[in-house]
């Protein structure tokens, strides 16, 4: 043997762990997906293939406006958190250096430290007093909340990509009689985009997803699509949240996988 | 129509504070193929960038055309560069990339349309205009920064380096296309370079820098034969020093049999003698003639240099003309007489080497 370096995949453990660590991680979804076909009401109990429990979830009422307002939330959360992530990603490199610098990235990225949990109680006690005094209980503070921890999400592949941007071309567009404003629609908002398309699907799928936040701070007889299936989870379970489940799994890995081509054509 | 006055610049503050650029001043003509030519860090890239706009000047005035543009911003200045590395708009066509300054400034899309298609086939690339840049190997994509630059008619073209990333055949193709260009458009280049021969070759005038200060500006020609200084005559091709004084319009060299008339004020003085002067064999009226040991012949096609040492251990090298003389002309290991004529003496001020 020639090459004595240190390499994990040589340790005797390392295959082993990881194909179990992707068994455990994948097997139980597969359940998922084939249990939402199973045309029998109780789960565990195959009888057949169809797409029953499918029909049912799209006539159910509850379903479908939690599933809504799950997608509105997304949308308008993750478009004010890539905006505000992309003005940020801006600011911390296309700028000089400035006084506090570190600690405003520190700031925006603090969601991914902070338990999510410590987050949803201290937005409850705070909101609780706003609903009482503007008496306004709509989906508007699920959308601020979401906005706020999904910016570290959009913040990451953004900065990335502008970090990774020759700086050159700009300069060049300046020397090109192209003014500030110019050479920011025409340079780089362009060339950034991926970046802003892959920040965008990383924080559309990872508020689709959230429980925590959404179950503290929903208001009385409102829910997102996974605070509907949670409850679900409390009553009877019929093979109809698996359909649901699967949907949503569907919708989550089609905008990463979609993001991901629109990434890659472009760089 | 450029004057540059006093211009400096430092980079830093208080102790730490770097002169990137001694005040230097100077002036470029209308028309002129102007290189600022030097080893890296010499400040010729800063001197350029603050020429585009890039970089502020600490001190000093830019001249353009009777108006001081030190400290106008580079989107307002009617110069263009070309980059080292081309900074092609990757996400645009070619055309696209010919016209963005058009665009910029706002003209008609049937204006740009036609200014793209003449700048195209001024540089020979009409044929990809709708490509990607990255599509382009390095020699177009150097085409069309080149066009991409030329478009919207600069009063002065700034390349910085733009040759260094080719290759070597392509490098020649480009200097000749470069100086094509620069007749037919008739306008002021300012070119940027650490390659003595690509200056040589393509300079109307040429400004050699070294720690952030002119060392000499001249023609080419005058460069080569008449260098300022020691750093001139070792950085434009190759030469050989020898140190000497003069005594009473004489030139004594210590190696040399007899001293030769020179005109210079007493005391001690470099020699330079270019190695395709140094004549081997016969002593000529005139000449310092020296005894030489040849140590080594090194063949180079058009031309063998032949490494001498002289009786003290100094060196010399002489280029012979393969086609002038047969290589039996000397053998090494022998010891022969060699002659540098007056003519190709160029006496320098002695400094440190």
């Amino acid at each position: 043997m020639t090459d004595k370096r240190f390499d994990v995949r040589r340790l005797p453990a390392a295959a082993t762990l990881a194909i179990t660590c992707f068994v455990i991680l994948y097997i139980p979804m597969v359940i998922l997906v084939a249990n939402s076909f199973n045309s029998g009401k109780v789960i565990g109990d195959w009888d057949g293939v169809s797409l029953r429990w499918y029909a049912a979830a799209l006539q159910n009422d509850a379903f479908i406006s939690a599933g809504i307002t799950s997608l509105i939330l997304a949308s308008c959360a993750a478009l004010v958190a890539t905006t505000t992530a992309t003005m940020a990603a801006l600011a911390t490199t296309r700028t000089r250096g400035f006084k506090g610098e570190g600690t405003i990235h520190l700031v925006l990225n603090e969601p991914l430290m902070v338990p999510e949990i410590v987050l949803a109680i201290a937005l409850v006690i705070i909101l609780a007093q706003v609903r009482q005094f503007t008496g306004y209980n709509g989906l508007g503070y699920l959308i601020i909340a979401h906005s706020a921890f999904c910016i570290p999400f959009a913040y990451m592949p953004i900065r990335a990509r502008l970090e990774g941007m020759d700086l050159t071309l700009e300069t060049a567009a300046a020397d090109l009689y192209a003014g500030r404003f110019y050479t920011f629609r025409k340079v780089t908002l362009p060339l950034l985009a991926p970046g802003i398309l892959a920040g965008f699907a990383l924080a559309f799928v990872v508020s689709l997803d959230d429980v925590v936040i959404s179950d503290f701070l929903k208001a009385p007889g409102q829910d997102t699509l996974p605070t509907y299936l949670m409850g679900q989870l409390r009553r009877n379970l019929t093979s109809e949240i698996y359909a649901i489940s699967s949907l949503l799994l569907l919708i989550s890995v089609l905008i990463v996988v979609g993001a991901w081509l629109l990434t890659r054509k472009k760089t | 129509m450029l004057d540059i006055r006093n211009l400096s610049k430092r980079f830093g503050r208080g102790e730490s504070a770097v002169t990137a650029l001694h005040e230097v001043s100077f002036s470029i003509k209308e028309g002129e193929f102007f290189t600022l030519l030097g080893p890296s860090g010499c400040g010729k890239t800063t001197l350029l960038r603050m020429i585009a706009g890039f970089e502020p000047p600490s001190g000093g005035a830019l001249v353009l055309d009777g108006q001081d543009i030190a400290h106008t911003p580079p989107n307002r200045r009617p110069v263009n560069t070309v980059f080292q590395n081309y900074a092609l708009f990757p996400h645009m066509t070619v055309a696209e990339n010919v016209g963005f300054a058009l665009g910029a400034l706002g003209k008609r899309q049937a204006e740009i349309d036609e200014t793209v298609g003449r700048m195209l086939d001024l540089v020979q690339l009409g044929h990809l205009a709708h490509r990607k840049s990255g599509e382009l190997s390095g020699g177009q994509q150097q085409r069309v920064a080149l066009a991409r630059a030329l478009a919207p008619k600069p009063r002065i073209l700034l390349l910085d380096e733009p040759l260094s990333a080719l290759d070597m055949k392509l490098r020649k193709e480009m200097q000749v296309e470069l100086k094509r260009l620069q007749r037919e458009t008739g306008l002021t280049f300012i070119f940027v370079t650490h390659d003595q021969e690509e200056a040589l070759t393509m300079s109307d005038r040429i400004a050699v820098m070294s720690g952030g200060r002119f060392q000499q500006i001249a023609e080419p020609r005058d460069l080569y034969d008449q260098p300022a200084n020691r750093f001139v005559a070792g950085f434009i091709g190759e030469t050989n020093f020898l140190d000497g004084r003069c005594e009473g319009g004489q030139l004594i060299l210590p190696e040399a049999e007899a001293p030769v008339p020179a005109a210079h004020d007493d005391g001690p003085v470099t020699v330079m003698v270019r190695p395709e002067r140094v004549v081997l064999g016969a002593a000529q009226p005139g000449a310092l003639v020296l005894q030489a040991k040849v140590e080594q012949l090194v063949y180079f096609g058009t031309d063998t240099h032949v490494h001498m040492a002289l009786a003290n251990g100094n060196t010399l090298v002489a280029r012979v003309q393969n086609a002038d003389q047969s290589d039996a002309a000397c053998r090494e290991g022998e010891t022969i007489p060699v002659s540098l004529p007056g003519g190709a003496l160029r006496l320098l001020p002695q400094e440190a080497a």
